[in-house]
């Protein structure tokens, strides 16, 4: 059966309704619709957040601890970037410890998180997601050179750290695949085992030309311009970005000095932001 | 106004991620969204081994428990163990929601009839294959008009 509907609320047991009642209405910042407005036997309270979705606390004896196991057990608010800094103030002004993000490594380019727990140990993960997930991001490397022809075997997947590329060489020549994730600006990997790009943070794959497989919806790599120059060094344009459905032989730039990238048909994109690479991740 | 728009997913522990799915995507019709298995580098790294569904207008993210979880007693439909997940469906598709959980063989608990000064119609509880509690109701506001859900992310 396909369930067709909607989450409608989460019930959350709590030990003190009055104390975990003030903690969702002025820490998280919901809104109070009413107490024992449900079918249940033990005294609830009714809390809205402005879609239809609802939180539903009712008060038991006990709560039960969470089990050895539960490390992954929680629950995210989504938030908008407004709301999210508003949250971090009324942590910070209840006395709360800084919330922190404890899977920071993980996270995408413009992807706030926090984490923070109820008064009966509930976990919840507040998150939200700015514009920088997914703007264009240059490296402000400018153009790269990268080698001689003859240093990349075809076949061969060469990851450029300063300019946030991959060097593709492929049987119809050379590529250079934006490292940045198109969903929301993760940074990904070349798996050589697997034969793909992976991207850590929403586990994105994309295949050795750059293209997304998958159901996420995601669009193929971006691509940097190619050129070769008269003595056969590589040259990628890190500053320019083309979007592209799909892979096609005339994207790779063949591998002889003095070929050029031919952009006919592909969607030049505005570099939004320069995020170049810490020394750190170099 | 509230200060936050949604709950946008849950992270849940489960014994079994093959039971898990065949439950949520064969029985509840869930939409599997993305997978994080055994080899990859974060799971090395320590992230979880989970699948993501999509279920309705919400993400499931089901964590492969690494050691023992508790379960609630068997004849127990309706609880919590912490946290229960509800689901609405329109009114009109409730009934055929009861029968789809009959025909799978899912036991049940209710309908329970809710408060008429409430939001809430009625409800089913049921659990899935590892114990965690879940309901499906309608909803008596099921015509207002609210702010719309953003869309699922397997974050």
């Amino acid at each position: 059966m396909a369930l067709n509907g909607a989450f409608s609320h989460l019930t959350i047991e709590v030990t003190d309704l009055d104390k975990s009642e003030a903690f969702y209405l002025d820490v998280i910042g919901l809104d109070l619709l009413g107490r024992d407005l449900v079918a249940e036997d033990r005294p609830t309270s009714l809390l809205a957040m402005n879609t239809r979705q609802r939180v539903l606390l009712v008060e038991v004896p006990e709560v039960p601890p969470y089990p050895a196991s539960g490390g992954s057990i929680h629950h995210a608010w989504l938030l908008t970037v407004k709301q999210f800094a508003k949250a971090r103030d009324r942590l910070e002004a209840l006395g709360y410890e800084p919330a922190i993000d404890p899977r920071q490594s993980f996270r995408a380019v413009g992807e706030f998180n926090m984490d923070i727990h109820d008064p009966d140990g509930h976990r919840f993960q507040i998150q939200a997601f700015g514009d920088e997930g997914t703007e264009i991001l240059g490296s402000g490397a400018g153009t790269v050179a990268c080698g001689k022809i003859g240093e990349f075997a075809p076949g061969s997947v060469t990851r450029i750290a300063k300019g946030r590329f991959f060097l593709v060489r492929n049987a119809d020549g050379f590529l250079a695949l934006s490292a940045w994730c198109t969903h929301k600006n993760g940074i990904t990997t070349w798996q050589k085992e697997s034969w793909h790009y992976y991207c850590p943070f929403h586990g994105a794959k994309f295949d050795a030309n750059g293209v997304y497989k998958g159901d996420m919806g995601c669009q193929p790599l971006r691509l940097n311009p190619v050129s070769i120059d008269d003595d056969g060094t590589v040259l990628v344009d890190t500053g320019r970005f083309f979007a592209r459905e799909g892979y096609s032989p005339s994207q790779a730039v063949p591998a002889r000095p003095g070929a050029v990238f031919q952009c006919g048909g592909l969607r030049e994109l505005t570099v939004s932001l320069e995020r170049p690479v810490s020394k750190a991740r170099e | 106004m509230a200060q936050a728009e949604t709950l946008s997913h849950s992270g849940i522990c489960v014994h079994d991620l093959k039971e898990a799915q065949e439950f949520y995507c064969g029985v509840l019709g869930a939409e599997m969204k993305g997978a994080v298995n055994f080899y990859t580098e974060d799971t090395l790294n320590g992230r979880s081994v989970h699948q993501a569904y999509a279920l309705g207008d919400y993400l499931f993210a089901v964590a492969l428990a690494p050691d023992f979880m508790p379960m609630p007693p068997k004849d127990q439909l309706r609880g919590a163990m912490g946290v229960r997940h509800a689901f609405t469906v329109a009114k009109a598709r409730f009934d055929q929601m009861i029968e789809s959980l009959t025909r799978a063989e899912v036991p049940f608990e209710g309908p329970v009839d809710h408060p008429e000064n409430g939001p809430f119609g009625q409800s089913v509880y049921f659990k899935d294959p590892s114990g965690n509690f879940l309901e499906i109701l309608w909803r008596r506001d099921e015509d207002v008009t609210y702010a719309p859900i953003p869309d699922l992310d397997v974050g």
